[in-house]
């Protein structure tokens, strides 16, 4: 237990009359960096919303560090939930100096974190003047200061550029690299690939599947196949070495085999010793987004 | 608490609008009692008068600058109501609370603010106490200072309300147009409504109470109307009360 972060036990939240997460539980382990992913839509903010207190759950509970959860306890936590939420009117630092002075951080903290995102040019700037980048930019300074042991991303590369997803994603790495528990949601698959060792895969505010990245989001080789007698190719697939699944799709069978196992020389011998001669092979790398895509598309 | 106000500070001290209204407030009073004494002394040429008796002679004048004043409370309440929708507005209210405020730290500072801010306009009213008073010529007396009291209780009813309504409605423009809708005409029709089918009780409605803390002055002497101080009193603790109760439980409770 106490190498939990975060648990989650069972949260419900219901708004009206949409149910916007059901009975969702999994543990975030103390040093990892912890994917949410699922489609907008899917709770995902919600969720975090939750966990930070700024939504209540109709049912369920949550625990940080192990304990009862307390405002003491996000003191600890940098949080950039859903949007970057300054004043308008105040300027980079100072608005830096608010969230420093509720988390109780040195204001000597602030040059630091600004520096670290690239806004120190801009620190005098008024918020409102910013760029989506920015201040996109200017509420993750927010989450380092005080260098918590915990950060929780909300969309983190949301509205940025290339680069500037790039920054992020370097920045992510560095704090996971130092040791922190990194909490992210995201809607895209690819970064969740790239940043994360954990995944929870959510959809309409239901967990899928949880675990580490290498375990939900395994990739795997699929290889199209047909030929003029295509029950009797049916019957001699599921034979092949290392066919893990079969499957049929308008004209062609679809083999399934481990990442970088498929081996079409032998599936062609294999046919051609069972008296099948192939019209048709070619080997396709399924890409993540279909794995990701078939996971949130069998609940439909 | 100092901890969480200096954090309030650090909001408003850069805020424009804060300034505007604080010296459109200073200038509000000072005109509508200024022009007050002025019409008074053009009547009655600077000396008592049987009709208007002497408004603006220590201890009347306290009385007097009190009632006056109470007609320019909407700016403190509209400062107020900027204050909150703005948290609303820029989704810092969820901030503060991410960076690890409590919600009951949130909503207390900001029931402290409103105290603070009553304080304030209180103090600015007493100078203009002073300051009409001494210039009518007549020794100073604190005989009437029980309405700066008054006052003050009727500027915390008023910055409570705004809250309220801010906390309730959260975006600005509709606030703003509710309390002045409100505070304006919707609680004299009300009154009138009540008052007229059930005895006196329209006397009683939230800004109603507060108001009757403070008679109206010049006609007072001729139209001996006495309002129940005390039962008036009681009530605006009661709404008061409420008010704090109300905020707390709304903000404690709701979805952000």
């Amino acid at each position: 237990m106490e190498n939990n972060v975060l648990s989650i036990h069972q949260i419900d939240k219901h708004y009206k009359n949409i149910q916007a997460l059901r009975q969702v539980s999994f543990d975030v382990l103390k040093g990892s960096v912890f994917g949410i992913l699922g489609p907008n839509g899917s709770g995902k903010t919600t969720l975090l919303g939750i966990v930070m207190d700024v939504l209540k759950a109709s049912s369920g509970t949550f625990q940080w560090f192990g304990e009862t959860p307390s405002a003491a306890q996000r003191k600890r936590i940098g949080t950039l939930l859903e949007t970057p939420n300054f004043y308008h009117y105040l300027s980079a630092v100072d608005n830096l100096k608010i969230s420093a002075a509720i988390k109780g951080v040195d204001e000597s903290h602030i040059h630091t974190v600004l520096e670290k995102v690239n806004l120190g040019e801009r620190k005098h700037s008024k918020f409102n003047t910013f760029s989506l980048g920015m201040k996109q930019r200017l509420a993750i300074a927010a989450c380092l200061l005080g260098n918590p042991e915990v950060m929780v991303f909300d969309e983190p590369t949301n509205g940025l550029d290339p680069v500037g997803i790039a920054e992020v994603r370097t920045v992510i790495k560095q704090l996971a690299a130092e040791g922190k528990t990194i909490i992210m949601a995201s809607h895209l698959l690819d970064e969740v690939e790239k940043v994360c060792t954990h995944v929870a895969i959510l959809q309409r505010g239901k967990l899928l599947s949880s675990g580490s990245v290498q375990q939900i989001l395994t990739d795997e080789d699929m290889v199209e196949l047909s030929c003029n007698n295509m029950a009797k190719l049916k019957s001699i697939a599921p034979t092949i070495n290392g066919c893990t699944r079969v499957e049929q799709n308008d004209n062609n069978l679809l083999l399934y085999f481990a990442s970088n196992t498929a081996a079409l020389d032998h599936i062609n011998r294999t046919c051609f010793e069972g008296n099948i001669v192939l019209t048709h092979l070619v080997l396709k790398k399924r890409s993540l987004e279909s794995k990701f895509f078939e996971l949130t598309n069998t609940q439909n | 608490m100092f901890k969480a106000l200096h954090i309030e500070w650090l909001k408003i001290r850069h805020y424009r609008t804060f300034w505007v209204l604080s010296i459109l407030f200073i200038v509000a009073v000072l005109g509508i009692n200024y022009i007050s004494f002025e019409v008074k002394n053009s009547i009655s040429h600077g000396r008592g008068d049987v009709l208007l008796g002497s408004p603006f002679s220590f201890p009347k004048v306290w009385q007097t600058i009190t009632y006056l004043s109470s007609y320019v409370l909407f700016i403190p309440g509209l400062f107020i109501i900027t204050l909150i929708t703005n948290e609303y507005s820029y989704k810092t209210h969820r901030q503060n609370i991410i960076d690890g405020w409590s919600r009951a730290t949130f909503i207390k500072t900001k029931l402290a603010l409103v105290f603070i801010v009553a304080s304030g306009v209180t103090c600015i009213v007493f100078l203009n106490v002073l300051l009409f008073g001494l210039s009518a010529g007549s020794g100073i007396s604190f005989e009437n200072i029980k309405y700066l009291f008054y006052f003050f209780i009727q500027a915390l009813s008023y910055g409570s309300v705004a809250l309220i309504i801010g906390l309730l409605i959260k975006r600005s423009g509709l606030s703003i147009a509710i309390f002045f809708l409100y505070s304006l005409i919707l609680e004299n029709v009300l009154k009138a409504i009540l008052n007229k089918y059930g005895g006196s009780s329209g006397n009683y409605l939230p800004l109603k109470t507060t108001d009757a803390l403070i008679p109206m002055p010049f006609i007072g002497d001729i139209f001996p109307y006495q309002p129940n101080i005390t039962t008036a009193l009681i009530m605006s603790g009661i709404y008061l009360i409420l008010y704090y109760l109300l905020a707390n439980w709304k903000f404690k409770t709701a979805d952000l």
